[in-house]
């Protein structure tokens, strides 16, 4: 039997219309999850290529959660070729990997020497990846509760209590490390 | 979305153990109007609550404002990629 003719300037112009204009987004997100300009070109074209497979059975209802969606899974896969064992704990080697990048310099030496946003941005990367990921996506990239449920795959839930979890611990972070006197910020 | 439980709250007056609890769902303006007035009315009253507000607000503003503007190469590059998939 022949496949089904595929109507290509529908895929096409559903293309124009639902992916595109979020390409920046999609960036963004991909800078902020993989935390590599290079790594995150190759998941937003990967994404993109499986959007448009998938362009002509998408309803059109909230294309952002949909494009996210797929590039969850797209990282997932990327992250299954380069690193099997990443699988079998997933939260746990990501906490792994995020400390062998993170910054060994001393976080005090750091407030003076670069203020208040260096020392956030210091107790930011100190968090566990669990963590640190949520607020990247909606503090830093502005993503809604449901639009990061949506990319780390988790419920909205979750993405609240990690989210408040992690303010909590930068706060202390910045406190233990004298970002704030009397507190207020330095 | 609005929490639930943020709606059966409705006190004459927050305490501090519930505005320590809402805190950060009041900053991203997920809690109920009227939850939301009363934690205003405590926050100005209360100095350590409203402390602990500025702070999370100073903190959350710093993370927005570190949101670098994205690669405008990386983007044009995408976007051609995405000219190539489509036949445009």
């Amino acid at each position: 039997m022949a496949e089904p003719q595929v109507d290509s300037s529908t895929q096409q112009a559903a293309f124009d219309r639902y992916v595109v204009p979020e390409i920046e987004v999609l960036y963004r997100v991909a800078r902020s999850i993989t935390r590599n300009p290079t790594d995150a070109e190759d998941l937003v074209q990967d994404t993109m290529l499986r959007a448009y497979k998938a362009i002509l059975r998408f309803d059109g209802r909230h294309p952002r959660a949909w494009l996210l969606t797929i590039m969850r899974n797209a990282q997932i896969n990327r992250v299954r070729r380069r690193r099997p064992e990443l699988l079998r704990d997933p939260d746990a080697t990501m906490d792994r990997l995020a400390d062998e990048d993170s910054d060994d310099a001393d976080p005090e030496a750091q407030v003076l020497e670069r203020g208040y946003s260096a020392a956030v941005e210091n107790a930011l990367n100190s968090l566990p990846e669990k963590f640190r990921s949520v607020v990247q996506l909606v503090d830093v990239q502005a993503l809604s509760y449901q639009e990061a449920a949506d990319i780390l795959g988790v419920p909205t839930g979750t993405v609240m209590s990690r989210l408040h979890r992690a303010r909590t611990r930068i706060r202390k972070h910045l406190e233990q490390s004298g970002a704030y006197l009397n507190g207020r910020p330095t | 979305m609005i929490r639930r439980r943020w709606r059966r709250r409705l006190s004459s007056e927050a305490n501090c153990r519930e505005v320590g609890r809402a805190l950060q769902s009041y900053l991203d303006g997920d809690v109920e109007p009227d939850f939301a007035a009363k934690i205003g009315e405590h926050l100005e009253k209360c100095k350590d609550c409203g402390l602990a507000h500025s702070t999370y607000k100073e903190i959350k503003q710093t993370l927005a404002d570190s949101a670098s503007p994205a690669d405008t190469d990386a983007v044009a590059r995408l976007r051609e990629f995405g000219r190539q998939i489509s036949g445009n």
